[in-house]
């Protein structure tokens, strides 16, 4: 049971950090935030951010399984992530700005 | 002969990928599938819908039934050409006895191979297999087809062509273009990680394709790597057969001297010997795996030179904890049962061999790991059949107005091995519970017949989609992409209203019993047929919106 809410904490630290590199960059800002404007240096903090929460979920993964295993589940969890985000972009873009607490998301 | 290496790129990716992708989708198709043989296996024979089994006693279960098992009547046919003279009634001479199992299968493959007699070439041996069931040593019929790890699953590896190891090598070059096309497309693509999120669904036709089969391919770009790769290592005997053609003698000497180093008998005494209890070696290997803090169950159980004084027994432990197969192999001498060799650890070459392809094969334990595959395999599959679509949305205006049948071909065939593909697995399916228990004599048995008609049900869905395709020449829809969506969502229902029907088990009942396997592979189909009505909808709308299509600016072109 441990287990499984580690591999799903590693999941959503995936999804969460794709969603910051997705953030990061221009034209995704401009969809799911709409008229706040894109500042370079926010995006750079995003940027760390996103790196941060990968790496995040690349530690859970390692606390449930060997390397070995932990590596492909994270490799996996990696595309997973990436595909959740993109077609939240495509289709919900706006709920990305949920991974934005506070004033930057409100503008 | 190209204007700059990008173009030769894209025109390796373009007709390298049209001619090779339609054996790429089934080998995806069906590895994605692959993932859950044991399960689909579970649904396809309903006596075997129990909980996975050990490996069960050796000396009151296995050899009782290895004892009687013999060739099947195809096999030996398949081996006359073989042998100078005739073939013998019964097989006599065992050289191997062997059962695996995972923790995933409730009942248990064995095999035996049998020494040919009058055999043209050295080495020649002829296999039986049963299925038994561990719990009372019962078999089960041998012509029920595992539709699982039986049929999806050399499928996927073989295309079941056996025919000079026809398909083996058209899989392994399939694969070998797979690579190729991953990195022209990298090469293509150019903006890999700033469109990595990019799938914009309302821009033009066109334009959304490309997205799509940028962004599937490119999320799971390690995973098709790494399986296009492994496959090809797992294979790796098949496509440098350099051991048995040019190397044959150096080969046998290397056979001899590794019997020599391990103390493992190269060939029989000749002296007939008993075979002592098997049950107390194994209790013996799993004490060792214990004491190096290895304990686990049996996962592979081999006797060599059955019945002869140079026999012995090897037991390896089942893999289900990493991403080896198995491993921590322990021999022991068949008639004392004395240790004669424990495995020492891998060496670093053997480590990098058993990953590869356990993290291909993967029998071990982990669930979200499989759950992803089966993502990894069907991103695959959607990477590919929008890489036709494509092909067909550029070139379709051009071929209308040429009046070439170029595209027209290409979408037809598109269709045969999406829609068409999932019919024919959903046929075989429907054909395993319709069924009788035994065919009526004169006919063929019982899982020839299932394939049979898995082939029948794609033929004809290739024939309705060669004959609906018309259209495509006059730059419109193929109306069967529509209607074999409808058909797909159909067959998905009946599949498992069948499986109620002919089993009691329906979806409540598998649900409330925990019992995954079965309910597993019935939600999975009805998702699919959910997913199928969904796209025959949007189709359909589609259609309607005339075919006035919207065109945007063309972009520059990819591919």
């Amino acid at each position: 049971m441990l287990d499984a809410c580690l591999l799903l904490a590693a999941f959503l630290a995936a999804v969460a950090g794709m969603g910051w590199l997705a953030l990061a960059m221009e034209p995704h800002w401009e969809q799911a935030c709409g008229q706040a404007p894109y500042q370079p240096a926010l995006a750079g903090w995003l940027r760390r951010l996103g790196a941060a929460a990968l790496a995040a979920s690349l530690l859970l993964c390692l606390a449930v399984d060997h390397a070995s295993m932990a590596v492909l589940v994270w490799f996996m969890v990696l595309a997973a992530a990436t595909l959740v985000i993109a077609f939240t972009l495509s289709w919900r873009a706006r709920w990305l700005a949920a991974l934005l607490p506070g004033a930057a998301a409100r503008a | 002969m190209f204007q700059n290496f990008r173009l030769s790129m894209a025109w390796l990716h373009t007709w390298f990928g049209l001619v090779l992708g339609f054996v790429l989708m089934v080998v995806f198709f069906f590895g994605a599938l692959s993932v859950f043989d044991r399960e689909i296996d579970r649904w396809a024979i309903p006596a075997s819908r129990f909980e996975a089994q050990p490996m069960p006693s050796f000396d009151t279960v296995l050899r009782p039934v290895f004892e009687t098992m013999q060739p099947s009547a195809d096999r030996i046919e398949q081996m006359r050409d073989k042998v100078n003279g005739p073939l013998p009634e019964r097989f006599t001479v065992p050289t191997r006895w062997g059962a695996y199992t995972t923790h995933r299968d409730p009942v248990l493959g064995m095999f035996v191979g049998y020494e040919v007699p009058n055999a043209k070439e050295p080495e020649t041996y002829i296999f039986a297999s049963r299925t038994i069931d561990p719990r009372s040593g019962a078999s089960l019929p041998d012509d029920h087809l595992k539709i699982g790890s039986g049929f999806f699953y050399p499928l996927h590896y073989s295309l079941t062509l056996y025919w000079k190891d026809l398909g083996y090598w058209i899989v392994g070059l399939a694969a070998l273009i797979m690579l190729a096309a991953l990195v022209s497309g990298v090469v293509m693509h150019r903006k890999l990680f700033r469109e990595l999120f990019t799938f914009r669904p309302n821009k033009s036709r066109q334009r959304s394709l490309l997205d799509l089969h940028n962004l599937t391919g490119v999320v799971a770009l390690p995973f098709h790597f790494f399986f296009a790769f492994t496959g090809l290592v797992i294979f790796a005997g098949i496509y440098f057969p350099i051991t048995h053609t040019q190397l044959d003698p150096l080969h046998e000497l290397h056979e001899q001297l590794e019997a020599q180093e391990t103390g493992l008998p190269h060939e029989r005494a000749g002296v007939p010997a008993p075979i002592a209890s098997v049950d107390a070696m194994v209790a013996e290997a799993q004490r060792r795996w214990a004491a190096k803090d290895m304990a686990g169950e049996v996962g592979f159980l081999a006797v060599q030179h059955v019945g002869d004084a140079n026999g012995y027994v090897s037991i390896y432990r089942a893999g289900t904890d990493r991403i080896a197969l198995t491993g921590e192999g322990i021999h022991f001498k068949a008639s004392t049962g004395e240790v004669l060799r424990e495995d020492p650890p891998s060496t670093a070459v053997g480590s990098v061999n058993e990953f590869l392809t356990g993290l291909h094969l993967q029998h071990f334990r982990h669930w979200l790991l499989r759950w992803l595959y089966l993502m990894g395999g069907l991103v695959g599959c959607v990477c590919i059949a929008t890489g036709f679509l494509f092909f067909v949305e550029k070139r379709k205006r051009q071929h209308a107005r040429q009046n070439s049948q170029g595209a027209r071909i290409v979408d037809a065939l598109a269709v045969t091995t999406v829609t068409g593909m999932m019919l024919a697995a959903l046929g075989i399916l429907i054909a395993n519970r319709l069924l009788p228990d035994s065919m009526p004599l004169g006919w063929p048995e019982r899982g020839a017949m299932e394939r049979y008609l898995f082939w029948g049900t794609w033929a004809l869905a290739m024939l309705h989609a060669g004959w609906r395709s018309g259209p495509v020449a006059q730059e419109r829809q193929n109306p069967a992409w529509r209607e074999q969506c409808v058909a797909v969502a159909a067959l998905a229902i009946a599949a498992v209203l069948l499986n109620w029907a002919t089993t009691g088990d329906h979806l409540w009942r598998t649900l409330s019993l925990g019992y995954w396997p079965v309910a597993g592979v019935d939600l999975f189909m009805l998702a699919a047929a959910a997913i199928a009505l969904g796209a025959a909808r949007k189709l359909k709308q589609r259609g309607a919106a005339a075919p006035a299509t919207r065109h945007e600016p063309p972009e520059p072109a990819h591919a």
